[in-house]
């Protein structure tokens, strides 16, 4: 199924080469939880990351479904 | 005294004299400095009730303890007054060199009384203080107001002043310093220009003593250090200033759209921040001092948007673009640069186009009524507005007045997203509850920088709080505001002190802060009675505006009763009725929101 996958300011370079813009499609299989992303792209899962599943707050264990767009930036700065 | 210099010079500017006098122990303990001890003074100096262009109300400039220190980020001072735009507190902060610079002069405080028959300038030079006249300079921007008056006084002294809207007693005009920082909110700078106080200039070579000065040296490299570990990781601070953050809230969907139609906005990925980075940046700007450096040294260099200048920031960003509907950042950029040379807060100012382009869309101004056609994603309406604002021309008159008083006038006041009569900042509370609070209840309206609980609701900063929740927020924006207030009487920035300086646990628990306090001014604070102090900033505070009339703690109908139409948050309103008793319950204040005499007497305001 197809999510999509939003890294947002300094976690962009987190983006496979050459990406244009921040946001990406990916193919991932039935039951892939929101965790599985965030390490297959090098995104910290600690208290350093907000990570997002299409703009809520939900736990990481949280299985994506087709059309889902996940979030993630860095909890470093502060607004 | 350590850390303070305890000393504070008063300006009497209808009888031209000036005067020096000390601070009281208790008081300059008690109230901590900066904004602390302004309330402190305004309270015992000026009626509540005075009507806040008379030469009655006072303004007063205040730096904090940790001003002019090596403390990182201590660089700031408070504008504190009666608003003229909120009929309530006015406390605007800023950085950047000057109120270092004022700090350095060998006074903590600076208090202007009364008004002066021309208008005129103070130059400060340690304790040779002159009135000057400033006849030659009014009208005049802000980049030229800044170079005369640093030319005829000292190049290396450093300056603040107001533009055309402070003369023009705008009511959301700014005060400005350094050119380009902005004591932006609640209408400072009708108040300087009420008093025909053009500008003000600093020099001095007084820094501050510290009571441990090792100790203070130690603690200040140490957080300097985690600092630069965190900038060399990444910071988005550093590489785009807050101008990253519209892709954060829209994703959240509480980006403010179209005057706060919408939570989200088709044009972010043209108004964000890597796009300024990529396109406009020259390189970040810090306040003096600075390991964060978020400020942008910024420059267009073509079209007809063409300029150099500071910013944009986030809040202009939400403004001037999402807000209004704008998707094209030069444009953006060049409203900003125009903010900041006529003197104006960019939030107050893009809001109130936003309300205006609203109205005519929907039919309740017409072209003649404006002058010309204003709808939403109009750059170059919008852009000759910000002139019109500040000059009061045309149509411009109606929106110096600020969008609730304008919209109200044309019949409309539902569409004034305000809360005492101040324009939001760039977070919409039907996504993100608690922010809805904290702007019902904050002592100078609408503002984040009272107690930003977009930290936790929308950074994850310390911890995560899930925004579409009222659980717990009526404790955490309590929190958030005593930490601000304590903050804004150090004389710290916010960006820095939230991470670095509260330790990283739920409770924001000042233990860092404590220890610079008592390193700077020799009293041993504890990170508990330093939060008792910044409660009792903060209750006095709430009396000051009480006592004013301003009574009430809601929020515009938009946010109550229209539920959002798109986004994450799509469906949802703002359940303040929820939070408030519990908040009020929180503060010690009674049903109606008013201190009760129990908390008035354990903060000794009795
Ligand atoms: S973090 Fe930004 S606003 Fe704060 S002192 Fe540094 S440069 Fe100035």
């Amino acid at each position: 199924m197809k999510i999509r996958l939003k890294l947002i300011s300094t976690y962009r370079e987190l983006l496979p080469k050459g990406t244009q813009g921040n946001k990406i499609e990916i193919d991932v299989p039935e039951g892939t939880r929101v965790s599985d992303v965030m390490t297959q792209f090098n995104v910290p899962q600690d208290d350093s990351s907000v990570i997002v599943v299409n703009g809520l707050t939900v736990p990481l264990s949280t299985i994506l479904v087709e059309d889902d767009e996940v979030t993630a930036f860095s909890a470093i700065a502060g607004g | 005294m350590n850390g303070w210099h305890g000393r504070i010079l008063r300006v009497d500017l209808t009888n031209q004299t000036t005067s020096a006098e000390d601070i009281d122990p208790k008081i300059a303990r008690d109230y901590l400095g900066g904004r602390g001890w302004a309330i402190r003074y305004l309270t015992d100096e000026v009626d509540p009730m005075v009507e806040p262009l008379d030469p009655e109300n006072k303004l007063i400039f205040a730096t904090g303890p940790l001003t002019a220190t090596s403390a990182p980020t201590g660089n700031r001072y408070m504008v504190v007054t009666k608003s003229p735009l909120t009929g309530a507190l006015a406390h605007s902060n800023s950085g950047g060199d000057f109120p270092t610079w004022m700090k350095r002069t060998g006074f903590d405080l600076f208090i202007f009384e009364g008004r002066a028959e021309k208008p005129v300038y103070l130059w400060v030079n340690e304790d040779e203080v002159e009135i000057r006249s400033a006849e030659h300079l009014w009208g005049q921007d802000v980049p030229s107001t800044t170079d005369a008056l640093l030319a005829e006084t000292n190049p290396k002294a450093k300056a603040a002043c107001i533009g055309p809207a402070g003369e023009n007693l705008v009511l959301m005009a700014a005060i400005m310093n350094d050119k380009d920082r902005a004591a932006a909110r609640s209408g400072v700078g009708a108040v300087m220009g009420s008093k025909n106080l053009k500008g003000v200039v600093a020099y001095g070579r007084k820094n501050p003593v510290f009571a441990e000065e090792k100790k203070m040296r130690e603690l200040s490299i140490k957080i300097a250090k985690e600092v630069g570990a965190d900038m060399l990781a990444g910071s988005s601070l550093r590489e785009h200033g807050t101008a990253y953050v519209p892709q954060v809230t829209n994703t959240l969907g509480i980006l403010p759209t179209r005057n706060w139609q919408a939570g989200t906005f088709e044009g972010v990925d043209t108004i964000d921040g890597p796009t300024l980075t990529e396109k406009y940046l020259i390189k970040p700007k810090p306040c003096y001092r600075c390991p964060i450096a978020c400020g942008r040294l910024t420059e267009v260099p073509d079209g007809p948007y063409a300029g150099k200048g500071e910013g944009p920031e986030y809040e202009t960003i939400s403004s001037f673009g999402s807000g209004c509907g704008v998707d094209n950042l030069a444009a953006i950029t060049k409203a900003n640069y125009w903010c900041n040379e006529l003197g104006l807060d960019t939030i107050s100012t893009g809001m109130t186009i936003a309300v205006a382009m609203e109205m005519f869309e929907k039919g309740y101004l017409s072209e003649e009524e404006i002058g010309q056609p204003l709808r939403f994603g109009d750059p170059d309406a919008m852009i000759d507005m910000v002139q019109k604002m500040a000059y009061r021309e045309g149509f411009g008159n109606e929106l110096a007045e600020g969008s609730y008083r304008f919209a109200d006038k044309y019949g409309h006041p539902e569409l004034a997203v305000t809360t005492r009569k101040q324009e939001f900042p760039g977070y919409d509370p039907r996504g993100s509850q608690g922010m809805g609070l904290l702007y019902a209840t904050s002592n100078k309206g609408a503002s984040h920088m009272e107690g930003d609980v977009a930290y936790e609701e929308v950074f994850g900063v310390p911890v995560k709080a899930d925004p579409h929740s009222t659980d717990g927020k009526a404790e955490l924006v309590k929190r958030f505001q005593d930490a601000f207030t304590l903050i804004d009487a150090s004389g710290l920035c916010v960006f820095l002190a939230v991470r670095y300086v509260f330790s990283a646990d739920r409770m924001i628990w000042p233990v860092r802060l404590s220890q610079l306090m008592e390193y700077t001014t020799g009293i041993a604070y504890t990170p508990k009675e330093v939060l008792e102090a910044a409660d009792r900033v903060y209750t006095l505070e709430r009396m000051f505006l009480l006592k004013a009339g301003s009574t009430e703690d809601t929020l515009p109908p938009r946010m109550l009763n229209e539920p959002l139409p798109d986004g994450p948050a799509k469906g949802q309103v703002n359940r303040l009725d929820d939070m408030l008793p519990e908040f009020y319950k929180e503060r010690g204040w009674d049903e109606n929101g008013w201190p009760t005499e129990e908390k008035l007497k354990e903060l000794g305001l009795e």
